[in-house]
């Protein structure tokens, strides 16, 4: 497909700097969208042209009100938002403590609910809407140790789909991701100290019936194409990327 | 990896409908693009489509493709199973006929082109398989029983393949299109009582206010076609404009 798919496009992308947030910065960025790029933190490395650096935390309702009113001043409209911002936790449920466990909770449930609610009224300006949330693989299918996790990527896909009906009828489409085994900081964590790593990635490569884990620029590719046009019919929908991980069965060790 | 200009596709059922949108998405992207139906080419398809009279569910036809194409092309890149036919009855009122006529096209003729097809998508590193499920397949449509049945079979094809073949470079995907208009369309509301209310009514339930359109269904098959589509593999992508994210207990249109 030809670049430039999002041409003259305004896009907040919250946890910007994080794996797969800076995948989606660099593709908008190709796509030739202006780019808010909004996390704790700036980080390391260089941002792509057209994406601004905005510090933003999701959990807090006057930091998510100040940045819309900024883009607001800035741009007058925006066209897509990609709440990309989420933590995880690697514990049981027993393990977790309250503390972490409305933490978890207010980054990736709240947060997502407070940057939507915001930006819905700046969506309304911009000639149809779009919104990408993140759900998982896992709100689905749990990994072991995830509890949390799990549970608030279940609690965004349910979201997703009452914010596509509410919205719907105003133009302002709503979709989430899901991805499976991405190759991301968070991945790494997973993995852990699990023995000898290498031969770990190897086994679970294998697993995937297109025998690779997914990289940050694969997801990218299918939150480029929810954001723009040709998806102008897509809606509430949750979009599957796993590299066929989920199509399978689990095969037994026989 | 190649660009879409490169890519050779096959769209079968191309004479109308969403499939006749497929191939023109395609050849817009510079595609060299195949097309096959059982009747004889529509006299305003593009002069560069290389249209074929073949029905999926003859064996010898699509092997006589096979080889039409392994001869001038010696390349398929995309497959895109699309000939698909719809009978209204319940299963008490479907006939050994209506079982072969039906089941022919939708499952056997999906089975015959992904099998006499693959090996030459293989030979070349890989492709990807396209194929048209249904929202129907996963909460069945009244009184289209067998219809329903089909789509579920196409689902269970889609993740075989993409499970056994992923390997060889192959991905494999179904789109379920919710309610597009086309000629299927149309005639399921005519077996309304009243097919005016029955298409109001409709209407409310997509929650973004339009019905589809076969390039909504030609878009999603574009991304999927393409190389940023390149992790997605086994999956279901629903385009329905918002349709199966919300319950059908409306009180709104009651």
């Amino acid at each position: 497909m030809s670049n430039n798919q999002l041409e003259g496009k305004i896009a907040l992308i919250t946890g910007g700097r994080g794996g797969i947030g800076r995948g989606i910065c660099e593709r908008f960025s190709t796509e030739g969208a202006t780019v808010y790029a909004a996390d704790l933190a700036k980080g390391e490395g260089e941002m792509p042209s057209r994406v601004q650096y905005e510090s933003l935390d999701v959990t807090s309702e006057s930091n998510v009100h100040s940045l819309m009113a900024k883009i607001e001043s800035e741009q007058g409209k925006l066209d897509i938002v990609v709440n990309t911002a989420a933590i995880e936790i690697e514990k049981t449920i027993e393990d977790t403590s309250l503390q972490e466990w409305n933490n978890i909770f207010s980054i990736n449930v709240t947060g997502t609910f407070l940057v939507s609610k915001y930006a819905i009224p700046l969506l309304r300006k911009a000639d149809g809407g779009s919104i990408v949330n993140f759900g998982s693989y896992d709100g689905f299918i749990a990994d072991p140790g995830l509890s949390a996790y799990c549970a608030t990527k279940g609690a965004i896909h349910a979201l997703t789909k009452a914010m596509a009906c509410d919205y719907g009828p105003e133009g302002i489409r709503v979709n989430a991701i899901c991805p499976g085994y991405i190759d991301t900081p968070m991945l790494q964590s997973f993995f852990g100290e699990s023995g000898d790593i290498e031969s770990l990635k190897e086994e679970v490569r294998n697993i995937h019936p297109i025998r690779r884990y997914g990289t940050p620029k694969d997801i990218a590719g299918l939150v480029a194409w929810l954001s723009g046009s040709e998806a102008g019919y897509a809606t509430g929908q949750l979009w599957v990327l796993d590299g066929g991980l989920s199509a399978q069965a689990q095969q037994m060790r026989l | 990896m190649k660009n879409n200009e490169n890519k050779v596709a096959l769209v079968t059922g191309g004479a109308k409908g969403i499939g006749r949108a497929v191939v023109e998405r395609f050849r817009e992207e510079g595609m060299t693009v195949l097309a096959c139906g059982r009747s004889a080419r529509p006299a305003d398809l593009d002069k560069a489509i290389d249209w074929h009279c073949v029905d999926v569910a003859n064996l010898e036809a699509v092997e006589a493709l096979r080889d039409a194409i392994k001869k001038k092309y010696d390349q398929l890149d995309v497959l895109v199973n699309n000939a698909g036919i719809q009978i209204e009855k319940t299963v008490l009122d479907s006939t050994d006929e209506d079982w072969d006529l039906l089941m022919g096209v939708n499952a056997k003729g999906v089975f015959y082109c992904c099998r006499s097809f693959m090996p030459l998508m293989i030979a070349n590193g890989g492709g990807s398989i396209i194929n048209i499920g249904s929202i129907s397949a996963r909460a069945a449509d009244p009184e289209m029983a067998l219809y329903n049945a089909s789509k579920a079979f196409v689902h269970g094809l889609t993740r075989s393949i993409a499970v056994d073949h992923g390997k060889q470079g192959i991905r494999c995907n179904a789109i379920c299109p919710g309610w597009i208009l086309t000629g299927l369309a149309d005639a399921a509301f005519e077996l309304a009582s009243d097919p005016v209310a029955a298409k109001k009514d409709a209407l409310a339930r997509h929650y973004i206010g339009r019905f589809g359109q076969p390039r909504d269904v030609a878009n999603m098959a574009l991304w999927l076609a393409s190389d940023d589509a390149s992790y997605a593999t086994g999956q279901m992508f629903t385009v329905d404009g918002g349709l199966t994210a919300a319950s059908p207990v409306n009180p709104g249109l009651f």
